[in-house]
């Protein structure tokens, strides 16, 4: 640590100043190393937490009852990178929003970001040390335990296992293994390593290029999940949402190719249900018809080479239509700037790179190359090791030639397929220890538990761009007993006498070093301690990343590249298997996560389990509905799991998502629902190793039994109720052209609160921009205290969560479907039902509008949640548990309510009240931009704006006399605060009758 | 078979009637005990399992999302329907001048009395916080804080309440003489007791002269409260806007099928009573036929009402009430809609044939199929309406829990347990009123 950092006393939050943004309101302060987080005192143990005890001496820049925000780096939480501003009070982080500078997800968050919080204050975090004494893990000395790591680091043949990483601590553990004489072995569960194959093949750069879906005029993913799971997400939700904005004028059409709708295909405005593993043969055909149409240079360079895949070829192969490929193709040579993506995952199979290489090929027969995919400036991401290198390190294992292996981070005994026989190998090796902070699998099989501290308590940063860097620093004490995992190898490295010299005491001065070199580099003309606060303060530097993409040409021989045909069909009788990640488990991390388990999935609105995904069509005939339980079997094992129906999914296939089937990590985990993982052979994808997730046959046996589906969505059609609405994308375009725009509706819609006051809380919900991803859902549970009540009580239509996303099927003409996602809250009705009924008043109205409930006024007569139209009440049947440490996250502005009494979204009155307090000292009235709801600020697409309807100026009175504007269930005439605006796509939907 | 309650044939004297109606009150028998113990048992039972809902919470009843109320709602109107009867009969009958209510008046009004009872546990027992039910009562408070007197529940706290204390006293108001009766045969403490609430009647001219004067206001007070209270109970839901609740044909609606209900009730308790304590002289196969008769006319509105509220369904075009009501019959609660129109339409039909009116057996079955239509029509109308509203989203499923069964059976329990007392306790019949028309009889053929 060196001295500057320590001298450093914290700043307190910055005044906003009028007229500015958001931005500058939130400006953060830095942490300065130790020093600030011993002002951040240690969370309480539980027996002294119900005192209030006030500083006895006040410590500098704390202001009690105020966040201070810290702005950090989640680089574990799920597939990306995640700048984020936490909010730090009284020593504990409440929350987490998306940091505005960050060049990736910049203001906006993940659900599975934002269910870190959960991660750190789990319950069943690994306390502190822990030692495998007979069978059973017996509490342990850090001293004993870093003496027993390093004896073993001085025995020799070690393995270091940790994830990827593009930063510092990455580099640390390179330069550890090296010093120690280990073995560094880098695995991560989606490796991508066709992916920067195709393109080194293709264009002789072996990287993840950047796809600037944003610029697209025409999108089509073969199969890549890129708005929950695939690379980064949050930020190509972003640009989705961008090359949409109908109001813009703009809005890409988007076609999905693959066996099934992910919540990417539901956000699609056609599908090409090809089979598992072949969407490859149909990229090569759409390339084939865009090289005839298209012509020019490129396409001329690659019609001879792709003669031959024909869309009759495809069509053959992949169960999708020659037509369809044919116009897909046509379209795509059409558009001015098309981009298309490769295959997730889920649709990866033996022959991946060539699935890869068939969409580079199509982007460059598109033109799409050097314009919306770019090379040079995509976002880093480190490479793992692919499944046949994990072979090795399992075979090494296997022979004995691991002594000891440290687990630092990854989970490969759960997130690799069984048939690798990982679990097996570890129990082979005579030492392993794990840095790991949950008992999850690999875990379980270790001798030794040095349990390394969550990211939140850690140092670490990231190269997130080329020659941007973000810096995750910590922003509370350890919640447990326990470190830096890097001070555990350092230390441990000591203890093994081994002398290693990394330039500092411990990890965090390793790192300031390294950042010390950064300055240097940067040219920057301030003192390095000035330079390092800011860094601090704005959680990175990134005026070094690179504005230009690197110009590519197609390499020669590419042309003569001879592709495979795809995944075979499977025999009579059997069904092809879609193992998809799940996009709230992700691969499995998010599983003892309450909120993860309990915000239903975006597409089956199912909960707390596992199911098997098939079509009506096909299950019906073999008598299986919802909840009956069938019997996967697949040559590599077999996992028994409900039926869901689905008509989403192929009628050839069906689909389970990775995430559950956890034998431990954790009381929410543990035990539950099942893991595909458990059904692939270890098969590869021939050019670079990485594990061929599709072109499994299964067979299906009905068990004859019914098992537990909690699924919380009623019905999947809404019955033309106006409840979630869609328009033709011409019908948009002409209405918003002709729109007049009429200020008298905005003021009739506030016309029942009160005259005098200057608010009129609204919102608006723009379900064309709306993924569905369900971030808003968790940043809801984040702020307002929601209990989680488990599987159980979510099956009987108990769950608490105060804005849910329904997800509705609207009939194309065509006999398909579209997807409409809809995020609703309490809609705030000027005319409220909820209102009169109650007999004691604890719901009334407020002046500003607001449906206000009195929590402790009410009596639980429940007639507010019958009479409520749309069923956004919930009451507390039981008096919920946040188990130690989870309560320590509960949000000391929102009352945590008891058995009894009902609740409801409050439109984050805490929030207002706290805005109107800080305009209230500037003598003004709150303006746009003084804050954000929770939903509002975790949604990534934007479509959730909040303001004072009021003020006609304001953005939601902007947006919300739309063209596109409606209010759900109009016709019962509640004038609810709440505007959506319909969604919009380019299918033909079917008349309504 | 006569068409009249014909004393002068069955031979009953003025010394019989005070002999036979206060039989129960002046001779105990085990079998009495033990079924009172028994009944007693299950009360302590339906409270253990109260308890345990306060205890735990409103989880531990078989709720969902969206349906917020179920069977204690249920409980709750089919309670206050039975109670409609009594005071039909005793108000409404006596200013027509039926004769037929004589002796049925009595046990009737009592039921009255323990049905309100009965029906004012379930909206505690329903309660959130049932700790804090007071606050539904407008009592005088430092911070100002009245109930809400748009909520058709506070409308429910004033119209049951109102309904209960006119009840009471009618009913008290007409025991007078009797409990008199009864303090003459009696000896000691209970002489002394029965001497209290008897306010030292004496049956002077004069004060007869006063009493029946008092009766009779009394009846005229009462009579508008027969049709106000389930019209007000019915606004539960008629002001509700959820779809198969807001009508405006509940208010009649409800106060038939009350009326339906409370009848049956009343042949379901009178003939075990009468079979028990002998009294088939009193309680003859006329009165039956005159109460079946008047449950037929009411199963005929409660049967139009079903009708009305389909065609009306039909008529209005409205999507969401027509899917509601479809729903209902043809959806997850589909079972108990046709157990509600085979017991309340297609069983009472069986009542268009005399034999079966004046049989006692037969009326007692068709009133048990009454009782338990009746109480599937609330099911009905609450669970299936709610758990099928406006947003297809938040359609859901109900199915009551062990403690609501527990609480159900205990409130059963509850008013048997006062009506037994009653019957030991107090004239069954009005010894007056049999008297009276002994005396009347008497006069009419021998003078």
């Amino acid at each position: 640590m060196s001295e500057s950092s320590d001298t450093q006393a914290p700043r307190p939050e910055e005044e906003p100043s009028t007229g500015t943004s958001r931005r500058t309101f939130l400006k953060i302060l830095g942490l300065s190393g130790a020093g600030a987080t011993a002002a951040a005192c240690r969370p309480a143990p539980p027996h002294i937490d119900q005192k209030l005890i006030p500083y006895l001496v006040q410590p500098e820049g704390i202001t009690p009852g105020t966040n201070t925000l810290y702005a950090s780096l989640l680089a574990e939480a799920g597939p990306e990178p995640l700048g984020i501003h936490a909010w730090v009070r009284d020593g504990r982080v409440l929350n987490l929003e998306g940091n505005p500078d960050f060049p990736l997800n910049a203001d906006s968050m993940s659900a599975l970001g934002l269910s870190t919080l959960q991660d750190l204050y789990d319950p069943d975090r690994i306390p502190g040390p822990r030692q495998k004494r007979g069978g059973d893990f017996q509490e342990a000395a850090w001293k004993d335990g870093i003496q027993a790591l390093g004896k073993a680091v001085k025995d020799g043949d070690v393995v270091l296992l940790t994830g990827t990483g593009t930063g510092t601590r990455d580099r640390f553990a390179a330069e550890w293994a090296k010093a120690v004489g280990a073995r560094h072995v880098r695995y991560d569960t989606f490796d991508y390593a066709a992916l920067r194959r195709a393109h080194e093949i293709a264009f002789g750069r072996a990287e993840i290029p950047t796809y600037a879906v944003d610029q697209a005029d025409r999108i089509v993913t073969f199969g890549a999940d890129f708005l929950a799971t695939w690379l980064e997400p949050v930020t190509l939700g972003r640009r989705f949402a961008h090359a949409r904005d109908i109001e813009k004028g703009r809005h890409a059409r988007f076609t999905f190719v693959g066996p099934r709708l992910s919540l990417t295909g539901s956000n699609a405005d056609d599908w090409l249900p090809a089979r598992p593993g072949t969407s490859g043969p149909v990229a090569l055909a759409v390339a084939h018809v865009v090289a005839q149409k298209k012509g020019g240079s490129r396409g001329l360079e690659l019609q001879g080479a792709l003669a031959t895949y024909t869309p009759e070829w495809a069509a053959d192969r992949t169960g999708v239509a020659a037509d369809k490929i044919q116009k897909l193709g046509e379209e795509i040579a059409a558009a001015e700037r098309p981009v298309a993506l490769p295959p997730g995952p889920e649709s990866q199979g033996a022959d991946a790179t060539d699935a890869c290489l068939a969409v580079a090929l199509l982007n460059y027969a598109a033109g799409a190359i050097g314009t919306t995919v770019q090379f040079g400036v995509g976002p880093r991401r480190g490479q793992g090791a692919t499944l046949a290198e994990m072979k090795t390190l399992i075979a090494d294992m296997k022979n004995g030639k691991v002594r000891t292996l440290i687990v630092a981070g990854p989970n490969p005994a759960f997130t690799l397929p069984a048939s690798a026989g990982f679990a097996e190998a570890l129990g082979q090796v005579p030492t392993v220890v794990s840095l790991n902070s949950h008992m999850d699998e690999t875990t379980a099989a270790a001798g030794w538990i040095l349990p390394g501290s969550h990211e939140l308590e850690s140092w670490g940063d990231a190269e997130v761009l080329p020659g941007a860097w973000a810096l995750g620093q910590p922003v509370m004490q350890p919640v447990f007993d326990t470190r830096q995992r890097e001070d555990i190898l350092m230390q441990a490295a000591d203890a093994a006498g081994i002398k290693a010299d990394f330039g500092a005491q411990d990890f965090a001065g390793y790192l300031e070093n390294a950042w010390q070199e950064k300055h240097r580099a940067s040219g920057s003309s301030q003192r390095f301690d000035e330079w390092w606060f800011d860094t601090k303060r704005q959680g990175g530097r990134w005026e070094a990343a690179p504005g230009k993409a690197a110009s590519v040409g197609l390499s020669r021989t590419v042309t003569s590249h001879s592709f495979s045909g795809g995944a075979n069909a499977p025999a009579r009788g059997k069904f092809d298997l879609v193992v998809y990640p799940g996009s709230y488990l992700y691969d499995g991390r998010g599983a003892n996560r309450g909120w993860m388990q309990e915000i239903p999935d975006p597409i089956t609105k199912c909960v707390w389990g596992s199911w098997v995904e098939m079509h009506p069509d096909t299950a019906r005939p073999l008598g299986l509905e919802n909840g009956d339980e069938v019997e996967v079997t697949s040559e590599s094992g077999k996992v028994r799991a409900p039926v869901y129906l689905y008509p989403g999914i192929r009628k050839d296939a069906v689909g389970i998502q990775i995430g559950q089937g956890h034998t431990h990590y954790g009381r929410n985990a543990a035990g539950r629902g099942v893991s595909p993982l458990d059904l692939l052979p270890d098969t590869v994808d021939g050019a670079t190793g990485s594990l061929a997730y599709a072109g499994v046959a299964v067979q299906l046996t009905a068990t004859g039994r019914k098992a537990p589906l909690a699924k919380l969505q009623g019905s999947d059609l809404d019955y033309g109720r106006e409840v979630s609405e869609i328009m033709g994308v011409e019908e948009a375009r002409k209405a918003i052209g002709e729109h007049q725009v009429d200020l008298t509706e905005l003021v009739e819609a506030a016309w029942d609160s009160d005259p005098m006051s200057p608010y009129r809380w609204g919102m608006t919900v723009d379900l064309n921009a709306c993924t569905g991803c369900g971030a808003c859902v968790a940043g809801c549970y984040a702020e307002n205290n929601l209990a989680v009540v488990g599987e159980e009580r979510c099956a009987g239509g108990r769950e608490m969560s105060w804005i849910r996303i329904e997800r509705y099927f609207e009939a194309t003409a065509d006999g398909g479907f579209q997807t409409t996602h809809l995020a609703e809250m309490c809609q705030q009705c000027g005319d409220a039902p909820c209102e009169p009924v109650c007999p004691v008043y604890a719901a009334y109205h407020n002046p500003e509008g607001l449906n206000v409930q009195v929590y402790n006024r009410c009596v639980g007569t429940r007639y507010c949640s019958n009479n409520c139209p749309y069923k956004q009440r919930r009451f507390n049947w039981f008096s919920y548990d946040f188990p130690y440490p989870l309560n320590l996250q509960l949000n000391p502005d929102v009352t945590v309510r008891d058995k009894g009494v009902m609740e409801k979204c409050t439109f984050c009155v805490q929030r207002i009240d706290r805005a109107k307090v800080q305009a209230k000292e500037k003598g003004r009235l709150v303006q746009d931009g003084d804050f954000q709801t929770a939903c509002q600020a975790a949604c990534p697409t934007r479509a959730i704006t909040f303001g004072n309807l009021k003020d006609p100026t304001s953005r939601v009175s902007r947006i919300a006399k739309g063209a596109r504007s409606y209010h759900v269930l109009e016709e019962l005439n509640t004038r609810p605060a709440v505007t959506y605006l319909r969604d919009v796509t380019h299918a033909e939907l079917a008349q309504e009758t | 078979m006569a068409d009249h309650w014909d004393t002068e044939e069955r031979g009953l004297t003025l010394a019989d009637a005070n002999r036979d109606i206060m039989r129960p009150i002046m001779v105990s028998s085990w079998r009495y005990w033990t079924l009172l113990a028994f009944v007693f048992a299950l009360v302590v039972w339906g409270c253990i399992a109260w308890a345990w809902q306060i205890d735990q919470g409103l989880g531990v009843a078989g709720y969902s999302h969206p349906v917020m109320w179920a069977v204690y709602i249920t409980s709750f109107v089919f309670w206050v329907g039975i109670a409609h009867s009594g005071t039909l009969i005793s108000a409404i009958l006596y200013l027509f001048r039926s004769g037929w209510r004589t002796t049925i008046n009595r046990a009737s009004e009592a039921m009255t009395i323990f049905a309100v009872m009965t029906a004012g546990l379930f909206p505690l027992i329903h309660l959130g916080r049932t700790w804090y039910f007071y606050w539904l009562i407008p009592y005088p408070s430092e911070r100002f804080i009245w109930p809400n007197f748009k909520s058709p529940l506070v409308w429910d706290v004033f119209a049951v309440g109102t309904y209960f204390t006119i009840s009471l006293l009618f009913w008290y108001t007409g025991m007078i003489p009797d409990l008199a009766a009864i303090r003459d045969r009696l000896r000691g403490w209970k002489s002394k007791v029965y001497g209290l609430f008897s306010v030292g009647w004496q049956g002077t001219v004069r004060e007869w002269s006063h009493y029946r004067r008092a009766y009779l206001y009394m009846a005229a007070i009462a009579t508008p409260l027969v049709l106000s209270v389930h019209s007000v109970v019915s606004w539960d839901f008629a002001m509700g806007i959820v779809p198969g609740w807001h009508s405006t044909i509940f208010a009649p609606y409800f106060v038939a099928g009350a009326i339906f209900s409370g009848m049956a009730m009343v042949i379901t308790i009178l003939v075990p009573m009468r079979w028990a304590f002998g009294l088939e002289d009193y309680i003859t196969d006329y009165h039956l036929d005159n109460m079946s008769k008047l449950i037929l006319l009411t199963s005929l509105i409660v049967a139009y009402s079903y009708a009305a509220e389909y065609f009306i369904t039909y008529y209005s075009a409205d999507p969401t009430e027509q899917a509601s009501l479809f729903f209902r019959a043809h959806g997850s609660f589909q079972g108990p809609f046709w157990v509600m129109t085979f017991c309340n339409v297609i069983v009472p039909a069986t009542l268009w044939f005399k034999k079966v009116r004046r049989s006692a057996s037969a009326a007692f079955v068709v009133s048990i199929f009454v009782n338990i239509g009746m109480f599937y029509e609330r099911y009905v109308i609450i669970v299936s309406s709610l758990a099928h509203e406006y947003e297809p989203y938040s359609w859901g499923f109900y199915r009551p829990s062990w403690v609501e069964i527990s609480i159900i059976v205990g409130s059963f329990a509850w008013f048997f347990f006062w009506f037994l007392l009653f019957t030991k306790a107090l004239p069954t019949i009005s010894i007056a009123e049999v008297k009276e028309h002994l005396a009347h009889q008497g006069a009419h053929e021998h003078g």
